[in-house]
C-alpha cells in the first residue's frame, strides 16, 4: 500500500474519547465504556511503527467490508484469506494480492505468521472457528452474534476466560460516538429515570442473495435456515438488545414473544416478523419489533426516560415539554383554557383525550457531522463504529491488551436473542436460565 | 344632530380600564412563559397576542359594564 493512502482511520474516535474527558480523569467515561480504556490517543502512539498481521476467514460481503476497513489502517496488514466459496475468495484476493489464500481455516491457523483472525462467516461457524483460533494462539475478532446456540456461547465465554489471547466481537455500537456520548447523557440523568426501551428494525427486503446453483442455496442464503442462522434476532436485534443493557446497566430477567413468517413464504425457516417484550427486574421493558416486509418505521434504538427520550440510532434526543409544533407559552395557555371550556369529556377527564404523537424539538447528541445508519444495508453502514472496533482489535493484536467487557456484552446480547427465539418458538415466557448466568450479569 | 361630548374624565377612565386589561394580558403572557418553560423573549415577541387579549378583555369589560349600567338604571327607575 502506498504511503499516500495510509491513514489512521480511528483518529476521529480517539479525539472524541479525549474530548469526553478521558485524559482529565475520565471516571465517567470509564464507567460507561470500559472497553475504551485501551483505545486512547496515547495507545495509538505506542503502536505507531508496528503492524498486526491479520487473517480473514470468510470473504463474503461482510468480510470484504472488513477488508476495506483494514486496508487503510497503518497498524494492520492482511496476510491471509480463507473461504470455501471460490468467487468470494477470488474477489478478496484481488483486494489483497499479497495475502496467502486458504480454503481450510484449520490449515491457515497453523501459520505462525498470523497474529489475529477476523471471522466473518455464517453464524453456525462462529463457535468452532473462535475456539479453534484461540486454541491455536491467535487473537480473534468475530462478527456478531456470538454463536448459534446457548451452549456454544457458553463454550466461547469459557474459552475466553481461559486464554490470554484477545477476543473481540463486532458489537460496533460500543465504539460509535453518538452511542457513547448518548449513554453518558443517559447515565448522567439527562432524560431522568429510564422507564422503557423501544427498539425496532424494519426493512422491506427478502434477505435473499442470488444463487448460481441450487446446491449452493443453503451456503449462500445461510441467514434463512435454522441450521446456520437464528434469523432476525441474531442478525439485527443483537445490536439493539446490547444497547438496552448498556443503558440499563443490567440484564432482563424474562422474555415473551411471537414470531412468524408473514410475507416471505419462500421456503425460508426463520421468522420474517418478530415481536418481543423483555422485562428487567425493576419492571422496565424492552419492546422489540422487527419486520422485513415494510420499512416505514426504519431502525431506531429509543431509550425512554421520565424527562426525555434518547434516540441513539438517529443521534438525537428530545426533552419532555419541548413540543416543537408549539407554540408559544401564551398559545399553550390559551389552548389549555380553550380545552377546559369547550372540550367536554365526561367522567374520566382529560386522560380520555387521545394523545397523537407530536414533534418534539430535536437536540443532537453529537454536534457537527456524524453518520446515521439507515439500517437498510445488509453489509454494514459507513462510520457506524465497525472500523473503530476493528482498529481497536488490530491494536490489541500488537499490545495483547484485552478489550474490557466486550466478550461479556456480546455474550449477554446473544443469549437474549437466543432466549427470544426460544420464547417465540415455545410461545411462553422464558426466564433467564441459571446455567447460563455469568458473574458480569446484573439482574437487579 | 345631537353632539356627543366625551369628557376628559371619561377618556382618562377608559384609558385606565384599558391599561388594567393590558396589565392582565401581559401578566398572562408572563405566567404562560413560566408555566410552559418557554423563552423569555416571548414577553415581547408575543405582544400581538397580548394586545388581542387586551382588546378582548376590554370588550368583555365593556359588555359587563353596559349590563351593569342597564341594571343600575332599571334599579333607579324602580326605586322612583
Amino acid at each position: 500500500m502506498s504511503k499516500k493512502t495510509e491513514k489512521q482511520t480511528d483518529l476521529g474516535l480517539r479525539q472524541f474519547i479525549k474530548d469526553l474527558g478521558y485524559l482529565s480523569g475520565g471516571a465517567a467515561l470509564l464507567a460507561t465504556t470500559p472497553w475504551l480504556q485501551s483505545f486512547t490517543p496515547e495507545k495509538a502512539k505506542e503502536i505507531q511503527s508496528e503492524k498486526a498481521r491479520i487473517a480473514l476467514i470468510g470473504t463474503g460481503s461482510r468480510g470484504q467490508y472488513h477488508i476495506h476497513n483494514l486496508l487503510p489502517m497503518k497498524h494492520a496488514e492482511i496476510v491471509a484469506l480463507c473461504d470455501i466459496y471460490a468467487p468470494n475468495l477470488k474477489e478478496a484476493a484481488r483486494l489483497c494480492p499479497k495475502a496467502k489464500k486458504y480454503t481450510d481455516y484449520r490449515k491457515m491457523l497453523e501459520s505462525p505468521d498470523i497474529d489475529g483472525v477476523v471471522i466473518a462467516t455464517p453464524l453456525n461457524w462462529h463457535a468452532p472457528m473462535v475456539i479453534d483460533a484461540l486454541s491455536a494462539g491467535k487473537h480473534v475478532f468475530c462478527e456478531k452474534s456470538m454463536a448459534l446456540t446457548m451452549d456454544q456461547c457458553k463454550a466461547i465465554y469459557d474459552a475466553s476466560r481461559k486464554t490470554d489471547k484477545v477476543l473481540y466481537f463486532c458489537m460496533q455500537r460500543l465504539f460509535d460516538e453518538k452511542y457513547i456520548k448518548g449513554m453518558q447523557m443517559i447515565h448522567s440523568g439527562l432524560i431522568g429515570d429510564v422507564v422503557g426501551l423501544r427498539c425496532h428494525w424494519f426493512r422491506n427486503h427478502d434477505w435473499r442473495r442470488p444463487v448460481p446453483s441450487a446446491a449452493l442455496e443453503r451456503q449462500i442464503n445461510w441467514r434463512l435456515y435454522r441450521q446456520s442462522s437464528a434469523g432476525l434476532m441474531t442478525e439485527l436485534a443483537s445490536h439493539q438488545l446490547e444497547v438496552c443493557n448498556w443503558a440499563m446497566h443490567r440484564i432482563p430477567r424474562s422474555v415473551v414473544g411471537l414470531g412468524d413468517i408473514v410475507h416471505w413464504k419462500d421456503g425460508r425457516e426463520v421468522y420474517d416478523s418478530v415481536s418481543l417484550t423483555y422485562r428487567y427486574g425493576n419492571g422496565v421493558k424492552i419492546t422489540y419489533e422487527s419486520l422485513i416486509s415494510n420499512k416505514y418505521n426504519g431502525m431506531e434504538d429509543q431509550v425512554l426516560g421520565s424527562k426525555g427520550t434518547m434516540n441513539l440510532a438517529t443521534g438525537m434526543y428530545f426533552l419532555e415539554g419541548e413540543d416543537a409544533s408549539a407554540n408559544s407559552g401564551i398559545e399553550q395557555l390559551l389552548s389549555q383554557i380553550g380545552n377546559k371550556v369547550f372540550a367536554a369529556v365526561p367522567a374520566a377527564g382529560s386522560s380520555w383525550r387521545p394523545e397523537t404523537q407530536k414533534a418534539y424539538k430535536p437536540h443532537y447528541i453529537v454536534e457537527g457531522k456524524y453518520h446515521i445508519n439507515d439500517g437498510l444495508s445488509m453489509i454494514g453502514a459507513v462510520k457506524d463504529g465497525s472500523d473503530e472496533i476493528l482498529s481497536a482489535f488490530c491494536q490489541a493484536c500488537i499490545t495483547g491488551e484485552k478489550g474490557k467487557d466486550i466478550v461479556e456484552e456480546a455474550y449477554c446480547a446473544t443469549m437474549l436473542c437466543l432466549l427470544g427465539n426460544q420464547a417465540m418458538e415455545e410461545q411462553r415466557k422464558i426466564d433467564f436460565p441459571d446455567e447460563y448466568k455469568i458473574p458480569y450479569m446484573k439482574f437487579e | 344632530m345631537k353632539e356627543i361630548i366625551i369628557s376628559a374624565k371619561r377618556v382618562k377612565k377608559e384609558l385606565t380600564w384599558l391599561m388594567i386589561c393590558f396589565g392582565i394580558a401581559f401578566l398572562m403572557n408572563i405566567t404562560a412563559i413560566i408555566l410552559y418553560h418557554t423563552p423569555w423573549v416571548e414577553a415581547f415577541t408575543q405582544m400581538g397576542y397580548v394586545v388581542t387579549i387586551t382588546l378582548c378583555l376590554y370588550l368583555l369589560l365593556w359588555v359587563i359594564r353596559l349590563v351593569c349600567a342597564l341594571f343600575g338604571s332599571l334599579w333607579k327607575r324602580n326605586a322612583k
